[in-house]
C-alpha cells in the first residue's frame, strides 16, 4: 500500500515537473571564448534583470574554438570568439562583433619586467631564449617558464597574429592551459612564469604586464590605439540571428548605458 | 529488482557508447603515439588530425601515468600500514591507541578535495622550490616544464589517501588473530617482533590482500585529487631518465575524464571519454575478481578479512 | 613433580600478561629496526592528522568571515573580496537531502530483502555483486551513467533543454540520483550487519504470536535496527557531500545556484549550482578564481561538516544496536564500504 502511494506521488510530481517544464520559455545557452567569460556573464545578468521575465542567459567557457563547433552543431545558441574568422571555420556562421580587448604579456610579480621588445618577445615565445639571464630587465634567474593556450583558444590565434606574425609558432614545450583564469593562476603561482593573457583578467592585480615595445598594457592606451594588442569580441549564431539569440544580440550591440558602463569597465566599446 | 536493472544498464551503456572508440582504433588504443592532449583537443574541435580518423586516440600516455601514480602509492601504502597496522595492535600504548583510532577514521572521510587543495597549495610548491633545481629544469626544457605537480607529489598524497583503508582492515584483522597462536609462539621463546611478522601478519594475509584491493580501486578512481596535482599533462615520463622522472607531469585516466567533462556533447569526445570510462569500470572489476581470488588463496590458512 | 615455585602460577586465560617482559632491547637489531619504524610510522600518522586538520584550521579561520557564510558568491576580478558561499552551503545540502532520501529507503527495503527473503538465491547473489560493483565503481564513472541517463529526451524536464532541443542533463536532480547510488552501498551494508546482529528469537516470539513476516519486519526488526540505519545513512552522506568528480559533472562549474524556470523547488532541483565541493575546486589554482583565501575558509567549513558526521557516526556505533560493545569494529568493518568518500 504504501508502496503505492509513493509511486502515485512521484508520478504525479513527475507530471507537474513536465508541465512547468514546457511552459517556461527556453534558456539561452551560450559558449566559447574564456575571454568573453566575464564580460558575458555579467551582461547575462543585466539582461535578465532587464527582462525579469525572460531567464537568465548560461554562459560558459570552453575557448572560442570550441565555441565556434559547439554553435555550428547545434548545441549552443550563440558562441563567443575572440579571434577574427579562419579559413577553416565551419560555414554557415554570422559574427556580431559586441567589443574589443587587449591583450597582455603578463610575469609573475616577483619579475616586474619593465618593457620587451617584439623581437624579444617573439624569441621567448618560439623558444630561442630559455634563461632569464638573456632577457634585459629580468628580477629573476632560471629557465623560462613559458605558458601558452590551448590550440582551441581565441586568445591565443589572436596573440599568434598580432605578437608573432604568421610565420612563428610557440614553442610546444611550452605549458598550455585551457581557460584565462587558468593562465592567470599559472603565471601567478610560478616566480619565472611569463605567458599572455586578456586585458581585462589582469585588471585585478596578482600578475604584472609588462610593457609592449615601450607602451604599457592599460586600458586607456588599448582605447586610444596607442597599445598595439587588441582585438575584436564576437558573438557567433548558425545562420542570420534569430528568436532569443537575436533579442540578446540585438540589446547588447543597442548599447544602452547598462551595457555601455558593464563593457567600458574592463573592456573597450565599439563607439 | 529495479536496481539489478539500473546497474546492468550502466555496464550496458557504458560499454555501448564507448564502443566507436574502440571499434575505430583497434587495439592501439592502448598503445602510444602522438600526443593525447593534441588528440583531445582535435576531438573538442571536430577537426581530424591530418592523415587520421577522428576518433584517433592513442592512450597509452594516461594508462602510464594511471600505472606509475596507482601502483607506485599502492606499494608504499602496504609496507607504511603493515608497520601502522603492527603498531595500533601491538606496541601503542592504550592512551595511544584511543587517539590513533579517531585519527584514522579523520584521516579516511576528509574529501578529496582538500587533500589536492592541500597538495596543489602546499606541497607542490614547496617541491617546486626546493626538490627540483635548475639543472633539472634545464635538462628536460625543451619537452616538458617541470612545476610542483607531478608523479611525485600525486603518489605522496595518494599513499596518504589509501592508507586508512588498509590501516583499517590490517589492524581489524591482526586483532583477529587467535591468541592462542600468538600465545604459542611466544612461549617458544620467539620475540614480539618474530611473533608479529611470522604469525600474525602471516594470518593477516587474505585482509591485506583484500585491503590492498580496495586501496587500488580507490587510487584507480580518484579523479579530483589527480586531477589538481597530478600535473595536467598527457606526459609519459621515461622512468630511464631517472629522478627526474618523477618529477615530470602526468595525467591518469580519471583526471582525464573529470578535466574534459565539457567536451561531452561532442560526439567524438563523448566516445573517447566512455571508452576511458570503460576500461576504469574494466579494472575495477578485475581488480575485484583479482582480489576474491587472491582471498581463495590465502583462506587456507589465514582469517577472513 | 614437586610444587617448587620458580614463577608465580600465572591466573587463568592471561599468558602475555604476567609473562616476564619481553625486553626490546635484547632483541637482535633488525628487529629493534622494525620495532622503532613501526613507532616512527604511528606517531607519523598521528602527526601528518594533526598537521592537516591544524593548517587547515588556521588557514580556513584567518580567512573565513561570518559574513561569508551567508552572502551569496558575486562574481567579479577581484575575487578575494567579493562575496560569500551560502550558495555552495545550499547546493551541498541539496544533494546530500536528495541523495539520501532517494539512497535510505531504497537501501533498507535491499537490505531487508537480502536478509530475509533471499528469493530467488540467483537473484539474491547477484543484487549482492551488483552493490558490490556500485560500491567499488570509481564515481567519475557513476557520474557518466549518470549523464547519458539524464541526458535522454525523455527525462529533459528533470535538467533543462537548449533552445535547439538538446537536452542538458545537468541538474540536481541528476546529481543527487547518481550521488544516492554512491550512498546506497554503504547504508544497505550496514542495516544488514545490523539485521544479522539481530538474535533469531526476536523473529521466533514474533511468529510464535501470530504476526506475519511483513509486520515483523516492519515494526519489530527495523526498529531494533534503527542505529545502524542511521549509521549507514550518515556514513553515506559522508560520502555524499565530499565528492566532487559527480558534481563537477553532473552539475558544471558555475558559482551561484541557477533554477530554472519559474516554480519555487522544482525550479531550484532542475537547475545547477556550486556545491562546497566544486567551490573549493573553483577557486583553487587548479580552477578559475585567483583566491585560494576562499578555497581554504570553504574546505575549512567542508572539513567541520565531514568531522561533524563522523564524530555522529562515532556516538551511533558506541551505542550500538544489540550490541553495544562491537561498535568499534563494526565501524571498522564498515570501512571497506568507504573507499571514495570522494572522488
Amino acid at each position: 500500500m504504501r508502496a503505492h502511494r509513493t509511486l502515485i506521488v512521484s508520478l504525479i510530481l513527475a507530471v507537474v515537473l513536465a508541465a512547468t517544464a514546457s511552459a517556461a520559455p527556453k534558456r539561452l545557452l551560450i559558449d566559447g571564448s574564456t575571454s568573453m567569460l566575464p564580460l558575458v556573464k555579467k551582461l547575462a545578468q543585466a539582461y535578465h534583470k532587464a527582462f525579469p521575465k525572460l531567464p537568465e542567459p548560461s554562459v560558459t567557457g570552453g575557448e572560442s574554438d570550441i565555441g565556434i563547433s559547439d554553435v555550428a552543431a547545434g548545441r549552443v545558441d550563440i558562441g563567443d570568439v575572440s579571434r577574427e574568422h579562419e579559413a577553416q571555420d565551419p560555414a554557415g556562421l554570422y559574427g556580431y562583433k559586441i567589443a574589443r580587448d587587449g591583450i597582455c604579456v603578463i610575469t609573475n610579480n616577483a619579475n616586474p619586467l619593465p618593457s620587451l621588445s617584439q623581437e624579444t618577445l617573439s624569441e621567448i615565445f618560439t623558444g630561442t631564449i630559455r634563461d632569464w639571464s638573456e632577457v634585459p630587465g629580468a628580477k629573476v634567474s632560471g629557465p623560462i617558464d613559458l605558458f601558452d593556450r590551448e590550440s582551441t583558444s581565441g586568445t591565443q590565434s589572436a596573440f599568434q597574429n598580432i605578437f608573432l606574425g604568421e610565420e612563428r609558432k610557440i614553442t610546444p614545450s611550452a605549458t598550455a592551459e585551457s581557460s584565462t583564469g587558468l593562465e592567470v593562476n599559472a603565471v601567478a603561482a610560478e616566480k619565472s612564469a611569463i605567458g599572455f593573457v586578456s586585458l581585462a583578467a589582469t585588471i585585478g592585480g596578482g600578475v604584472h604586464s609588462v610593457d609592449y615595445q615601450g607602451v604599457q598594457c592599460t586600458l586607456p592606451n588599448a582605447k586610444s590605439g596607442q597599445y598595439g594588442g587588441v582585438r575584436n569580441f564576437w558573438m557567433l549564431t548558425k545562420g542570420p540571428k534569430k528568436g532569443e539569440a537575436a533579442k540578446f544580440i540585438k540589446w547588447i550591440q543597442a548599447d544602452n548605458k547598462t551595457v555601455h558602463a558593464i563593457i567600458t569597465s574592463e573592456w573597450i566599446a565599439l563607439n | 529488482m529495479a536496481v539489478l536493472v539500473l546497474i546492468g544498464a550502466m555496464l550496458a551503456t557504458v560499454l555501448v557508447k564507448a564502443w566507436p572508440s574502440f571499434s575505430h582504433n583497434g587495439l592501439s588504443w592502448f598503445g602510444p603515439g602522438g600526443n593525447v592532449d593534441t588528440q583531445l583537443r582535435a576531438m573538442a574541435e571536430s577537426k581530424a588530425l591530418p592523415g587520421h580518423s577522428l576518433y584517433y586516440f592513442r592512450g597509452w600516455t594516461l594508462i602510464w601515468g594511471t600505472l606509475l601514480t596507482t601502483v607506485g602509492a599502492v606499494l608504499i601504502a602496504l609496507v607504511v600500514s603493515m608497520l601502522a597496522a603492527v603498531f595500533l595492535t601491538e606496541f601503542a600504548p592504550p592512551a595511544i591507541r584511543r587517539v590513533l583510532d579517531p585519527v584514522i577514521r579523520l584521516l579516511a572521510g576528509v574529501p578529496s578535495v582538500i587533500y589536492g587543495l592541500i597538495g596543489i597549495l602546499v606541497i607542490a610548491p614547496y617541491i617546486d622550490e626546493h626538490w627540483i633545481s635548475n639543472a633539472r629544469r634545464v635538462s628536460v626544457g625543451y619537452v616538458v616544464q617541470l612545476n610542483g605537480n607531478d608523479v611525485m607529489t600525486a603518489t605522496l598524497i595518494l599513499t596518504l589517501m589509501i592508507l586508512p583503508i588498509m590501516v583499517a582492515i590490517t589492524a581489524s584483522a591482526l586483532a583477529s588473530v587467535p591468541a592462542a597462536w600468538r600465545e604459542g609462539s611466544l612461549a617458544l621463546g620467539v620475540n614480539r617482533w618474530r611473533t608479529i611478522w611470522r604469525v600474525s601478519l602471516r594470518t593477516a594475509r587474505p585482509a591485506i590482500a583484500a585491503a590492498t584491493v580496495l586501496a587500488t580501486a580507490r587510487a584507480l578512481g580518484e579523479a579530483v585529487m589527480l586531477a589538481m596535482v597530478a600535473g595536467g599533462r598527457g606526459f609519459a615520463p621515461n622512468l630511464l631518465d631517472g629522478i627526474t622522472a618523477l618529477f615530470e607531469p602526468v595525467r591518469p585516466l580519471a583526471a582525464t575524464i573529470l578535466q574534459n567533462d565539457e567536451g561531452l556533447t561532442i560526439p567524438a569526445l563523448s566516445h573517447t571519454i566512455y571508452a576511458i570510462a570503460a576500461v576504469l569500470l574494466v579494472s575495477a572489476g578485475m581488480l575485484s575478481f583479482a582480489g576474491w581470488f587472491a582471498k581463495q588463496r590465502f583462506n587456507r590458512y589465514g582469517i577472513r578479512a | 613433580m614437586a610444587a617448587t615455585e620458580l614463577a608465580p602460577a600465572p591466573p587463568a586465560g592471561s599468558v602475555i600478561a604476567r609473562a616476564p617482559r619481553d625486553r626490546t632491547a635484547s632483541w637482535p637489531l633488525i628487529d629493534r629496526v622494525g620495532y622503532w619504524l613501526c613507532w616512527a610510522v604511528g606517531i607519523g600518522l598521528c602527526l601528518v592528522a594533526l598537521a592537516i586538520v591544524a593548517f587547515m584550521a588556521v588557514k580556513g579561520l584567518s580567512y573565513l568571515s561570518l559574513g561569508q557564510l551567508v552572502h551569496s558568491p558575486a562574481p567579479s576580478v577581484v575575487q578575494s573580496q567579493s562575496g560569500g558561499f551560502l550558495d555552495p552551503i545550499e547546493g551541498t545540502l541539496i544533494v546530500a537531502a536528495l541523495g539520501t532520501s532517494i539512497a535510505a529507503p531504497l537501501g533498507v527495503a535491499i537490505a531487508v530483502w537480502l536478509s530475509e527473503y533471499r528469493r530467488p538465491s540467483w537473484l539474491a547473489r547477484t543484487v549482492e555483486s551488483a552493490i558490490e560493483i556500485v560500491a567499488g565503481a570509481p564515481s567519475v564513472v557513476l557520474a557518466l551513467f549518470g549523464l547519458l541517463i539524464f541526458a535522454q529526451s525523455f527525462l529533459g524536464f528533470l535538467s533543462q533543454r537548449a533552445a535547439t532541443g538538446v537536452v542538458n542533463g545537468r541538474s540536481f536532480f541528476a546529481a543527487g540520483a547518481v550521488m544516492a547510488l554512491l550512498a546506497l552501498p554503504l547504508i544497505v551494508a550496514s542495516t544488514r550487519e545490523g539485521l544479522a546482529q539481530l538474535p533469531d528469537r526476536l523473529r521466533e516470539a514474533s511468529y510464535a504470536l501470530g504476526r506475519t513476516r511483513a509486520t515483523t519486519i516492519r515494526r519489530i526488526l527495523l526498529s531494533a535496527v534503527r542505529p545502524d540505519i542511521a549509521t549507514g545513512t550518515a556514513l553515506g552522506m559522508g560520502r555524499i557531500i565530499g565528492d566532487t568528480a559527480i558534481i563537477k559533472i553532473l552539475l558544471g562549474a558555475g558559482l551561484t545556484l541557477q533554477p530554472v524556470g519559474q516554480t519555487p523547488v522544482a525550479g531550484l532541483l532542475r537547475g545547477t549550482g556550486p556545491t562546497l565541493t566544486t567551490y573549493i575546486y573553483e577557486n583553487s589554482p587548479a580552477g578559475e578564481g585567483l583566491a585560494p583565501q576562499k578555497a581554504y575558509a570553504a574546505a575549512f567549513v567542508l572539513l567541520l561538516i565531514v568531522l561533524g558526521l563522523n564524530g555522529i557516526v562515532t556516538w551511533l556505533t558506541s551505542r550500538g544496536g544489540q550490541s553495544g560493545g562491537g561498535g568499534l569494529n563494526r565501524a571498522f568493518r564498515l570501512i571497506p564500504f568507504m573507499p571514495n568518500p570522494s572522488g
